[in-house]
């Protein structure tokens, strides 16, 4: 199509359409670009190629069974999704959870954002053409995923929270299976900075690119990460803190110009924060109950299902009936590996949600990739996409 | 971009129900606005669609509130809800505030079935374009001067708005083709200053069909 710009020059433009399968597009992502030879002039994206409509589904289940639809929000920190939407819950009930069970979450949050920080650098090197670092990464990984195995039956979209705490304890040896994993992923974590940090080709792909300034970036609501690297010093668990996140010691990294390579390089320094913080954690960790024992929303034991009438009504009632939220409206954030995760809760008093609406970090970042691709090169639109961090799952529901 | 480098120390809890008390209590002077019963923790004003922009930029550019991030737009029917009466369906919007961080702020706008038009603010935040696109996708709820008004989630032949209330969840429809999109990139084209001389196309008949299937 033939174009004239604002100079009065001519154009030659060709429209190339960017996935919706394409390997970079990691899930189903479109792109569509009118180009000039290899650089991009104007881009629209169009999204939904992963709708499920969770928040349909949703409404026709109890409040329990939600559970396993955010497990598949965000598949990379599958439990970090569980834990957000749990604590929304519980906070409509002004519930406070034991002791164990916060800091058992502190530990499994903070293990699920190494992890998703962790495929989301090796699939960016990899887009980038440094399959090595992949593989440097994924192996300690593998493990993280063998340790999800024996606590929670799975290894992908393991719902382990639950309304009130968590499904069940830990295994045996957990504690050291943890500790021996922290000190691989150190490990992979300076591998991989060894790799790229001083790599001439890394850095010419990445600096410079894809920037977004921080008052764009705040007027498109990025959070997470990604507003981290444009300057902007905001974390949810500094400022709003839950789970005692203001005790334990870390930094919130903050990158200086908002380009790819700032995008990835706080995530790979905030690995190192959360091993820091998974460390403090199991030095925290104590013996005691990992559900509150409240009625309202935890079963009572079997023991006292099989023999006390009460104890049947209740177990009852809460299968059947599920957890009667308090009647109002609410919406609750918690820190996820990509920005803020939130839920706003709509309850009508009843065991069925009114209405649950995610809001998920990764679509006010996709609304603005179409945008800071403009004037780059095709080749770097791929570097942003994956520095950005779209996880198709959260992004279409 | 120094104006954020620094941390705020956290504020607890209920600081943050006084930062959002004080500020319901300033935007009371500015239009008129009555508590939501609803919420439960951060502070929720309902205003009128036709206030909805005034109070917004009074939100935005205030400089001891500064809310310069639109967290959400919610879309809310209320069909059948119990005890509720009145408009059928709700707007929220939740902004929080870079500045004094994490404080939190909500706006609620009624809006009746018969005249489903709210106001749009996707000239005041940039992210308003896309949240305000899914909600006229999930619910209907125009948004007046909305630049670019398409589903966003659903496909864009989908008939209906599932997240109301009367939609059958198993009801399904049979959807073909793909959005061609050049419109809204001609659209995007003419922002950034670039004059199209030639429109692109759009498909053959022959083209369409086969996409279709009916060739096959």
């Amino acid at each position: 199509m033939k174009a004239i710009d604002k100079d009065g020059e001519k154009l030659d433009l060709l429209t190339v359409n960017i996935g919706p399968s394409h390997p970079a597009t990691h899930g189903s992502l479109r792109v569509l670009c009118a180009i000039e030879g290899e650089t991009i002039k104007s881009a629209v994206s169009e999204i939904g190629y992963l709708h499920r409509g969770f928040e349909k589904m949703v409404e026709r289940g109890t409040y329990q069974q939600v559970m396993p639809y955010t497990d598949r929000l965000n598949y990379c920190s599958a439990m970090m999704n569980n834990i957000g939407y749990c604590k929304a819950v519980e906070s409509m009930f002004d519930i406070e959870i034991t002791e164990r069970a916060k800091v058992l979450r502190v530990l499994i949050s903070e293990m699920s954002r190494i992890v998703d920080h962790t495929i989301c650098i090796a699939a960016a090197l990899a887009d980038l053409g440094a399959q090595t670092a992949y593989f440097y990464y994924f192996v300690p990984r593998e493990e993280a995923m063998i340790i999800w195995e024996k606590l929670t039956g799975a290894r992908l979209t393991n719902s382990f929270a639950r309304i009130g705490g968590l499904y069940r304890d830990t295994y045996p040896g957990f504690e050291s299976d943890v500790e021996t994993l922290m000190v691989q992923f150190e490990k992979s974590v300076s591998d991989v900075l060894g790799l790229i940090d001083r790599n001439r080709i890394f850095l010419d792909r990445t600096q410079n690119v894809g920037i977004i300034s921080a008052e764009q970036a705040i007027s498109y609501g990025w959070t997470g990460p990604c507003l981290r690297a444009c300057g902007v010093d905001r974390d949810l668990r500094k400022d709003q803190p839950y789970y005692d996140y203001e005790t334990y010691k870390f930094e919130t990294i903050v990158g200086s110009k908002g380009d790819t390579y700032d995008r990835l390089m706080v995530r790979l320094y905030e690995a190192n924060e959360s091993i820091s913080i998974v460390r403090q954690a199991l030095k925290r960790l104590q013996p005691g109950p990992v559900n509150v024992k409240d009625a309202r929303v935890s079963q009572p034991q079997h023991e006292y299902v099989y023999h006390d009438m009460e104890a049947l009504i209740n177990r009852f009632k809460l299968v059947y009936e599920g957890v009667r939220v308090p009647k109002g409206e609410h919406y609750d954030a918690s820190e996820s590996a990509n920005g803020e995760l939130g839920f706003y809760i709509v309850s009508d008093g009843s065991g069925n949600p009114w209405r649950i609406k995610v809001r998920p970090p990764c679509l006010t970042q996709f609304a603005a990739y179409a945008q800071i691709i403009e004037g780059g090169m095709i080749s770097d639109a791929i570097a942003c996409l994956s520095s950005i961090n779209i996880i198709a799952g959260e992004l279409d529901r | 971009m120094s104006q954020y480098a620094k941390q705020l120390t956290p504020a607890s809890a209920a600081d943050f129900a006084a930062a959002s008390r004080n500020t319901f209590e300033h935007l009371c002077a500015i239009v008129p606005a009555t508590r939501d019963g609803q919420e439960t923790i951060a502070t929720a004003a309902i205003v009128a669609a036709s206030d909805l922009r005034k109070a917004v930029l009074f939100l935005r550019d205030t400089p001891e509130f500064a809310y310069d991030m639109l967290i959400d737009i919610v879309g809310i029917d209320y069909l059948h809800y119990e005890g509720h009466k009145g408009s059928r369906f709700a707007v929220v919007y939740l902004f929080k505030s870079i500045a004094f961080a994490a404080h939190r702020f909500q706006l609620k706008v009624l809006v009746d079935e018969e005249h489903l038009n709210v106001p749009t603010i996707a000239d005041l935040y940039q992210i308003a374009n896309w949240q305000e696109r899914e909600v006229y996708d999930q619910f209907g709820i125009h948004f007046e001067g909305h630049p670019n008004q398409k589903r966003l989630l659903n496909h864009f032949e989908f008939v209906g708005h599932p997240l109301r209330k009367d939609y059958p969840a198993q009801k399904r429809q049979w959807l073909s083709t793909n959005d061609p999109m050049i419109d809204q990139l001609e659209l995007r084209l003419k922002e950034n200053g670039i004059d199209v001389l030639d429109p692109m196309p759009l498909n053959t008949p022959a083209v369409e069909d086969l996409i279709k299937g009916d060739r096959l």
